[in-house]
């Protein structure tokens, strides 16, 4: 057992480098498609490297439903992959693994779906309730956030024919890193932000609820 | 004393700063992911690749075993268990399909089971976003279906769900510990 460990830690290691090796934010290449995996014994289903999670707004909504806590309803819901800094640069020119002014799918994996389960307005935009998927061109000051209506669609490129809404927001440089990409929902006057996070970078995209 | 006092001092200080920023959630013990039918259906999306309609989807969280025995300990026989972690499960079908003989209309479902040592009760909810198990009301019930266990030599570490094609659909296939169950989905 302890032999199969170790002999699967270092497959893992293997191909987690292959994996970032093989990383460049566009490209076609079938290689990228493959999920980087922290189990890949298990037959059925791999268990991924950049894991899954899902933020509500209410925040924490399925828990207020249990303890019947929740007046509002439930507003948005937000599913992403979540990967790891690991050392690397995250944001920046050459060299990093989210480069100016090139497409990143907000996680990992499938397209990032944020769904709105009541009419919202972000920055003087109305966006119908309903599902999207939602991706980002970083910048160093600013992030152009899109919603898009191809839904369930692996993350590597999006369909640009199908943007629905593009919004320009701020960035903020934090001194303190964040290892782990994160995206919650944070109540707000108005509505709510959804407060984005990764390496020394944080952003916030303000949701007013109709 | 002073030197006790100086970390502790210090605790305090940078769990304050801490606390005044945004508290981030950490990375899930159990992890979430999501499987579709058919299998891969948004890469095959992406790659413009002909491939049957998307029929459903599921998303679950996934504990893992370590060194435990997982049916008829840490889950307890013949209590309705949320398939997973966290969050109840969901699946969604983005089609009608038939579970035993009952119509499910497309839409999205919470999915339980209760488990026994020879069969499982699956379990399609219509109340949807809840936390666990913890508040499942039978009432809200949309179909129960019966279905053998199939014993397994090889341990699945991790809780998984994926979907397999069959000749009349597709099975949503559950594997955990020494137990694997396939629930059919006609359509």
């Amino acid at each position: 057992m302890l032999i199969n460990k170790k002999v699967s830690r270092g497959v893992i290691y293997i191909i987690t480098l292959c994996c970032f090796n093989a990383c460049k934010p566009i490209s076609n290449n079938n290689a990228e498609i493959r999920k980087p995996v922290i189990e890949a014994a298990n037959p059925y289903a791999a268990v991924d490297k950049s894991v899954m999670d899902i933020s509500y707004f209410p925040v924490n909504y399925p828990l207020l439903k249990m303890n019947g806590t929740d007046s509002n309803g439930l507003a948005a819901r937000l599913i992403y992959s979540r990967p790891q800094k690991n050392g690397r640069t995250v944001f920046g020119n050459d060299k990093c693994i989210q480069q100016y002014g090139t497409y990143w799918r907000l996680g990992a994996n499938e397209a990032s779906e944020i769904e709105f389960f009541k009419p919202v307005n972000i920055k003087g935009q109305k966006i119908s309730k309903g599902r999207y998927i939602i991706y980002c061109i970083p910048y160093e000051t600013t992030w152009i956030i899109t919603l898009n209506s191809n839904l369930f669609s692996w993350g590597l490129h999006p369909d640009t024919s199908k943007d629905i809404a593009k919004i320009e927001i701020p960035v903020l440089k934090t001194d303190k890193s964040i290892e782990v990409f994160t995206m919650v929902f944070q109540p707000t006057a108005t509505g709510a932000g959804l407060f984005m996070a990764w390496d020394n970078v944080t952003a916030v995209l303000p949701i007013t609820f109709d | 004393m002073i030197r006790l006092l100086i970390p502790l001092l210090v605790f305090c200080l940078s769990a304050t700063a801490i606390s005044a920023q945004t508290k981030l959630p950490p990375v899930d013990k159990s992890p979430m992911d999501m499987s579709y039918y058919p299998n891969g259906y948004p890469v095959s999306k992406i790659q413009d690749k002909p491939t049957d309609p998307l029929v459903a989807r599921v998303i679950y969280s996934r504990p893992q075993k370590n060194g435990r025995t997982v049916f008829g300990d840490l889950i307890e026989y013949g209590k309705v268990w949320r398939l997973g972690a966290n969050e109840a499960t969901e699946i969604e079908f983005y089609q009608n399909v038939k579970i035993s003989t009952t119509k499910i209309k497309k839409g999205r479902y919470t999915m339980y089971c209760i488990p026994y040592a020879d069969k499982w009760t699956f379990i399609l909810n219509k109340e949807t976003d809840t936390w666990g198990s913890f508040k499942y009301d039978m009432k809200k019930d949309v179909v129960r279906m019966d279905v053998p266990v199939q014993k397994q030599t090889e341990i699945t570490e991790s809780f998984t769900m994926a979907f397999e094609k069959t000749v009349t659909g597709a099975s949503l296939l559950v594997a955990w510990d020494d137990v694997k169950i396939s629930l059919p989905v006609v359509f």
